[in-house]
């Protein structure tokens, strides 16, 4: 009996791509508002620098961000198996425990932020808890992230740890690999946290400024960590220079410096759209990498393309669906607030 | 044979069980809630009912608590373990699924803002934009229920797809549609059961009498649905698969029964407590009948899981990743040639790879207790002969050779001595213990299999001349290579089987 070959992907591989780098570069905003805000409350709230209602207000979103982060989190790990699961579950195997206390952390993580904003300002002491125990939860699983994902571009690393240790306990111990990745990612979440710190208490001086210099400390000192992370890349920089990453990359910094430009003059729209676009052209650099590392083991293009069109129909309509009607929500909602107040 | 192996202490089907009954109950409650609070909701508008609203609201709050975060987060915990556990059907999966999980994405993204708005949206709202969001997300939930649910029932019955690798053969197979009514079923029973939970702690008196009444009626509506669907359900399993349960396959009929029991367990509960005395309906009480619906559901779950053995993927990939597929060059090559991550030793990678998905050394469903006592040579018998096993085991489709290799490996953990020692038993005791080591992994007494009655007048020198031509009575039967003494004990407890005794 002729059984059907599962080996193939059900789109063109340009479309699976543009789905998995758009829906990462949402996710990624989502996080880093996440991070980046419970940073700079837990920073500010230590300096006792806006311990009044704009912290409340934003440790009250903290719950709704995390929804966001994790919703919009399934779908980049649902295009990038499609395409990397070799790569992916060996990585994530070798690292089994560590990856599945991810689900935990996250857990915990939530359940710390939703205890955090139900209590507001009535216990600080507790708040300022959760809020440290959801950044560690957090941190926690950056690091597995980071951990992780570089040891899907290597498997040959993956096949060395694996031949000494089967249980699921093994730590990526190339940490030259990914340490300033992780500090790119951290501080560019700072620099999200800083932009969203700033929008929030646009009306309150002292707000706006902190926001202001998270935003731009957190730029500096996440080009910089990302500068030094390119260069340590080696061999494979005159790679890199020959692709269009090239292009976004230093689109995304240009990006980066118009949102800082824009959001000092308070232009939030156009820097919000500036700064995500950044976020894009920095996630496309990142995939290209991925790419050049894996080169001369894997080749996505390598692999039998085989559209599934009618599904594929299904989810179009059922995404425009989902846009009409969060759309539809949030206006009902925001109106509702608007007129409350 | 593509990835490497976890080879991690508590056994896979543990560590998806802990997941997975949590996710599939929890998820289940929350279709079923986000129903029952919009419905509640509308009645009690309707008849400017604020006690009722007021409790409906206190209840939103547990239920964002619980769906959103225990809800989606297991929910996507199980994505992570099943790549850890089963990255082959996992992969199978996302190559033909990718667009029914894509949509359910969507579905999941205004299901979870839908429940935060309407949570946070009571006091702002106005009425009738609320109870639309309600409605959003109790549509937009049943919807993801709709998707996955076409997901988890190929993995059962793939149906024609086996035949023409159609997305759409696959997705709407022959058990898509009992699975779905029964899951609704189930969705509104655990929404009954999560607000009598709630309704119990109110303070006695005709608003508690009326919610826990109200609320019964959800349970008890519930499981009628269930009940009768799951009845659906098992005629629309094939009946090659349900026939090899009935005869080999102890645990999915096993589940079935205990399922059947809790149902009326619940049933009785909830007409006691709900419909007759729905004053006197405690928190314990209300909290026994929400465990009764957990273990409930977990048992049908459990059957699920069970009856789809020894298929991951029914008919396509077996519980230990080994692809129907490539039958012949497993056959032809061995497993070791397929396998893409190596530790060095053949014995344990041949030993993980085909046995250790569902079994551990000595603790779920544990080998060493099964073979302790055992030789080599029989343990290598058995290994070839894995399908044979209660019909719930994949073959082993590797060469003669790696069979030996995972013999040896076992051997060298397992208890050597002989059963006397090791179980300090004798006569009767010793020879039901090899019976049960040597015979009863395929011959289960009382079973299909069981072959006791061909046992009758035989005398011990038949049985030994039956014992010496073992290997030669059929395909898979290892040849008898146990001790002297155990011989004897073994031919004494046959010939008390051949007499009817099963003690």
């Amino acid at each position: 009996m002729n059984l059907p070959d599962y080996q193939f992907i059900s789109a063109p591989l340009w479309l699976v791509t543009v789905l998995h780098l758009l829906t990462l570069s949402l996710h990624f905003m989502a996080m880093n508002f996440l991070l980046g805000g419970v940073i700079i409350t837990l920073w500010s709230s230590a300096k006792k620098r806006w311990d009044g209602p704009t912290a409340v207000r934003f440790t009250r979103i903290f719950p709704a961000a995390t929804a966001a982060t994790v919703t919009l989190g399934v779908a980049p790990l649902l295009f990038l198996q499609l395409v990397f699961h070799r790569q992916m579950y060996s990585a994530a195997i070798v690292s089994g425990w560590f990856w599945l206390f991810v689900v935990a952390a996250v857990i915990v993580a939530y359940y710390a932020l939703y205890r955090a904003s139900f209590e507001g300002q009535r216990t600080a002491r507790v708040s300022k808890a959760a809020l440290l125990l959801a950044l560690l939860g957090l941190l926690y699983v950056s690091l597995v992230y980071s951990s992780v994902f570089s040891m899907t571009e290597q498997l040959g690393l993956v096949r060395d740890l694996y031949a000494k240790n089967q249980s699921g306990w093994v730590w990526n111990p190339a940490v030259g690999d990914y340490a300033l990745r992780w500090l790119h990612m951290v501080l560019g979440a700072v620099t999200v946290g800083g932009f969203f710190v700033g929008l929030l208490g646009r009306h309150d001086v002292e707000v706006f400024a902190t926001g202001k210099r998270f935003f731009i400390g957190g730029m500096v000192a996440a080009a910089l960590a990302g500068m030094i992370y390119l260069m340590s890349l080696e061999q494979l920089i005159g790679a890199f220079m020959r692709t269009p990453a090239v292009w976004a990359l230093t689109a995304s910094i240009a990006l980066s410096l118009l949102s800082l430009h824009f959001f000092v003059r308070k232009h939030f729209w156009l820097a919000g759209v500036a700064l995500f676009l950044s976020v894009m052209g920095m996630v496309f650099a990142r995939h290209t990498v991925r790419l050049l590392m894996l080169a001369g083991q894997f080749d996505p293009a390598s692999l039998r393309v085989a559209p599934q069109w009618s599904p594929f129909a299904m989810f179009l309509a059922c995404f425009v669906v989902m846009l009409v009607v969060l759309a539809w929500m949030l206006r009902m909602f925001f109106g509702a607030k608007k007129s409350e107040a | 044979m593509s990835y490497p192996f976890w080879d991690e202490p508590i056994g896979y089907g543990v560590l998806m069980a802990v997941i997975a009954v949590l996710h599939v109950f929890v998820s289940h409650f929350a279709i079923g809630g986000g129903l029952y609070l919009v419905v509640s909701e509308h009645l009690a508008r309707k008849a400017d009912d604020t006690l009722r609203l007021e409790f409906l609201e206190k209840l939103s709050k547990f239920f964002v608590l619980v769906t959103l975060v225990a809800g989606a987060l297991t929910g996507v915990g199980i994505w992570f373990i099943i790549g850890l556990i089963a990255p082959t059907a996992t992969e199978a999966l996302i190559h033909n699924y990718v667009w029914g999980w894509a949509t359910e994405w969507t579905f999941f993204v205004v299901e979870i803002a839908a429940a935060m708005i309407y949570f946070y949206g009571w006091k702002t709202m106005t009425p009738r934009a609320h109870m639309i969001v309600g409605w959003i997300y109790f549509v937009f939930a049943w919807l993801s229920l709709f998707i996955i649910n076409g997901i988890v029932t190929f993995m059962l019955t793939p149906g024609q797809w086996l035949v023409t690798g159609d997305f759409w053969d696959g997705f709407f197979n022959p058990t898509f549609w009992p699975s779905l009514a029964l899951r609704t079923g189930v969705c509104v029973m655990l929404a009954g059961l999560y607000a009598l939970l709630v309704a119990s702690r109110e303070q006695a008196g005709a608003f508690k009498a009326r919610t826990v009444r109200y609320s019964a009626g959800w349970g008890i509506a519930g499981l009628a649905v269930t009940a009768l669907c799951q009845y659906w359900y098992w005629k629309a399993i094939p009946a090659v698969v349900t026939a090899k349960a009935l005869q080999t396959m102890p645990t999915p009929i096993q589940s079935i029964e205990v399922s059947i029991w809790l149902a009326v367990g619940i049933g009785a509960l909830l007409v006691v407590f709900g419909l007759l005395a729905p004053r006197k309906l405690g928190f314990a009480a209300a909290a026994v009948l929400m465990v009764l619906g957990l273990v409930w559901f977990g048992a049908f779950e459990w059957f699920r899981e069970s009856i789809r053995k020894p298929y991951v993927l029914a008919g396509y990939i077996y519980g230990n990743g080994t692809e129907v597929a490539n039958t012949e060059r497993y056959k032809k090559e061995g497993y070791l040639a397929q396998m893409a991550f190596k530790t060095g030793d053949d014995g344990a990678d041949l030993f993980c790879h085909a046995c250790r998905s569902c079994h551990t050394l000595d603790g779920y469903k544990a080998l060493k207790p099964a073979f302790d006592g055992m030789d080599r040579a029989f343990i290598a018998a058995i290994v070839r002969s894995s399908h044979l096993l209660r019909g719930n085991m994949p073959p082993f489709l590797g060469t003669a050779a790696e069979a030996d290799k995972i013999a040896d490996y076992l051997s060298q953990r397992i208890d050597k001595r002989p059963l006397t020692e090791i179980y300090k038993l004798e006569g009767s005791k010793l020879g039901r213990k090899a019976y049960e080591l040597r015979c009863g992994k395929c011959h289960v007494i009382g079973a299909a299999s069981d072959k006791s009655k061909s046992f009758a007048g035989q005398s011990a020198d038949d049985l030994n001349s039956m014992l010496n031509m073992a290997a030669e009575l059929g395909d898979g039967m290892p040849a008898y290579t146990g001790s002297a003494a155990e011989r004897i004990a073994l031919v004494a407890f046959l010939q008390t089987l051949g007499k009817g005794g099963r003690k």
